[in-house]
């Protein structure tokens, strides 16, 4: 310990530039989780706020929401403590009196659906052409009694309160009745026609009646198979699993380095009975300290780029996981340093004689 | 006067068969405490063979070699490495100071390997013996190299070792310097009660030892 620390204060710059190699490593990290989480936030934060314990879908869609096309009738199929049909499409929305474009996910549903956000303000819609937008969209300027256009549908629409900060595939939501997303979607409705939806959303215990063409989903089974999210999180994932072993190997090639060009020093401590574990535990030392520091200011940079990211740039930082993240990252460099531990144990003593 | 370190009959043969080296022959040495014996040798005699032996770093192919009348060669290597820290001291050719410590350091190394407090005096009463009392908070390469040498003698020194190898110490250092360490070398011997052994191959500095042994293609007589 002693003697790594006393080096490393002697030789400031070497371990400087090595904890700048680790800040790099860390830094990049914690920005590709950041980008994950928020990406995955970004995707599913719509879904968590349903606060839903399962998802029906058709059996044809393979899971995926995109995929599943069916009507009202089904909500008879299933037993549930809360049920709530939905329906949800992608659309552009225009306020009116101005040219702004904003592309949003419209999500409809039934007037008392218990799957409808807790408001911040305003009231739930109660009539046909009323709807609810999320805390992103009031943000940039939206209010109470705004009329604007969805689509290509004719009728303007009029917001009548707002809830928190809330997502679907990257876009805002808006909350409307199912009536209005069919019309998005099909144009002009049959008279008595019966609507569209996409699924059907329970909470609590539920189960489907009889033979039908459903298929239950439990939530994560629902959120991995939205459209994109496996792939987006498994690539950066992916993408930061190897840049563990990156600094796993970086701290240990740079420690095998530096060993073998202490070989003969070591060989002297040696002769004088200074044994391989105290040699090997100076040279850890000096690998966690350095992973340490890069992780540490690695965090604070982190936090600091969340702050000042752009906001079309889904950046989100979870701190539990960064703080996890951190860990591994300085135990890979730790583990990196321990693989000079044999370069250090045949050292032989011998050799600084001669 | 009882032994500190005593061979007894040592061989050391590298290889086998016909490509066999022998390095040191029935080889037979004793030193007391007190004693300054120097061994000669031109370089591929055995003298660094010997040292590596005599210091427990290897062990002999047949013989013994007592340290403070305890077998080395029947200790596991963990013991021998406790020994060598605890009783014996090294100086070593160019020098065994590590070049980023000063040299209060290197001796606080030494203590806190033992977990012990830091015993400053014994480090400035030996420094002063050697006239290096101002260069305490120096590091090596601020040092000339008869410094060096004068601080790798008061850090073999320190923690009162029963014996000192000291391996050419004067191989880097002009003739003065030379003597000057040996001198050192031997007032220590003489007034600390230390048994020192120095190795060399400089024939001048043999004059003042209290035995010299000769080591010649790996026999080792006395002079």
């Amino acid at each position: 310990m002693y003697l790594g620390l006393k080096e490393m204060a002697h030789e400031k710059l070497r371990y400087a530039l090595l904890t700048g190699v680790m800040l790099l490593i860390a830094l990049v990290v914690f920005i590709l989780a950041g980008l994950a989480n928020g990406l995955s936030q970004g995707n599913r934060l719509a879904v968590d706020q349903w606060h839903a314990d399962n998802v029906y879908l058709n059996q044809q869609a393979n899971k995926s929401i995109a995929g599943s096309q069916l009507t009202t009738d089904v909500t008879k199929s299933v037993t549930a403590d809360k049920l709530a049909p939905m329906n949800i499409a992608s659309t552009v929305l225009r306020r009116t009196g101005t040219n702004k474009k904003i592309n949003v996910a419209l999500i409809g549903t039934t007037k008392d659906a218990f799957l409808i956000p807790k408001l911040l303000h305003g009231r739930k819609p109660t009539k046909t052409n009323e709807i609810i937008v999320s805390q992103d969209l009031w943000d940039r300027g939206m209010k109470l009694g705004d009329k604007i256009k969805l689509g290509q549908l004719t009728q303007t629409q009029t917001v009548v309160g707002s809830y928190g900060h809330n997502m679907y595939s990257i876009t805002p939501t808006i909350y409307t009745d199912l009536a209005t997303v069919a019309k998005i979607q099909q144009g002009n409705l049959r008279p008595n026609q019966a609507l569209p939806i996409a699924a059907v959303v329970t909470a609590g215990d539920s189960k489907l009646k009889n033979s039908s063409n459903l298929q239950k989903l439990s939530m994560p089974d629902f959120i991995n198979h939205l459209p994109g999210y496996t792939a987006e999180q498994t690539t950066l994932n992916a993408m930061i699993y190897f840049l563990f072993t990156m600094s796993l190997a970086i701290i240990g090639i740079f420690m095998y380095v530096l060993v073998l060009q202490k070989q003969a020093l070591f060989g002297v401590l040696k002769v004088e009975g200074i044994g391989t574990g105290y040699i090997l535990a100076s040279v850890v030392t000096q690998a966690i300290i350095m992973s340490t520091i890069g992780v540490v200011v690695g965090l604070g940079l982190t936090t600091l780029f969340g702050a000042f990211a752009p906001t079309n740039m889904p950046f989100a930082l979870d701190f539990p996981r960064l703080i996890i993240d951190a860990i591994l990252l300085v135990l890979a460099a730790t583990v990196g340093a321990l693989l000079s531990g044999r370069t250090i144990a045949r050292i032989n003593p011998v050799a600084a004689i001669n | 006067m009882e032994n500190v370190l005593e061979l007894k009959n040592v061989s050391k043969q590298f290889g086998s068969g016909h490509v066999a080296v022998t390095a040191l022959h029935d080889v037979n040495f004793s030193i007391t405490p007190g004693q300054f014996v120097t061994i000669i040798g031109p370089s591929g005699s055995g003298k660094s063979t010997f040292l590596t032996i005599a210091a427990g770093l290897q062990t002999p192919t047949s013989g013994q070699v007592l340290l403070n009348g305890h077998d080395l060669s029947a200790q596991s290597e963990k013991q021998r490495l406790r020994d060598r820290f605890a009783h014996v001291g090294f100086i070593l050719q160019g020098s065994n100071l590590i070049p980023y410590l000063t040299v209060a350091e290197q001796f606080k190394l030494v203590d806190r390997l033992t977990h012990q407090k830091f015993q400053r005096e014994e480090m400035r009463h030996l420094l002063d013996r050697l006239d290096l009392s101002k260069l305490e908070n120096n590091y090596p390469n601020e040092l000339s190299g008869g410094e060096r040498q004068r601080v790798a003698i008061a850090k073999a020194l320190f923690h009162d070792p029963d014996i000192v190898l000291a391996d050419e110490p004067t191989a880097s250092l002009d003739s003065a310097r030379s003597f000057d360490v040996v001198k050192r070398l031997i007032s220590e011997a003489h007034d600390l009660n230390k048994a020192i052994i120095m190795v060399t191959h400089d024939e001048r500095l043999t004059k003042d030892s209290d035995a010299v042994y000769r080591i010649e293609d790996g026999q080792m007589t006395e002079f």
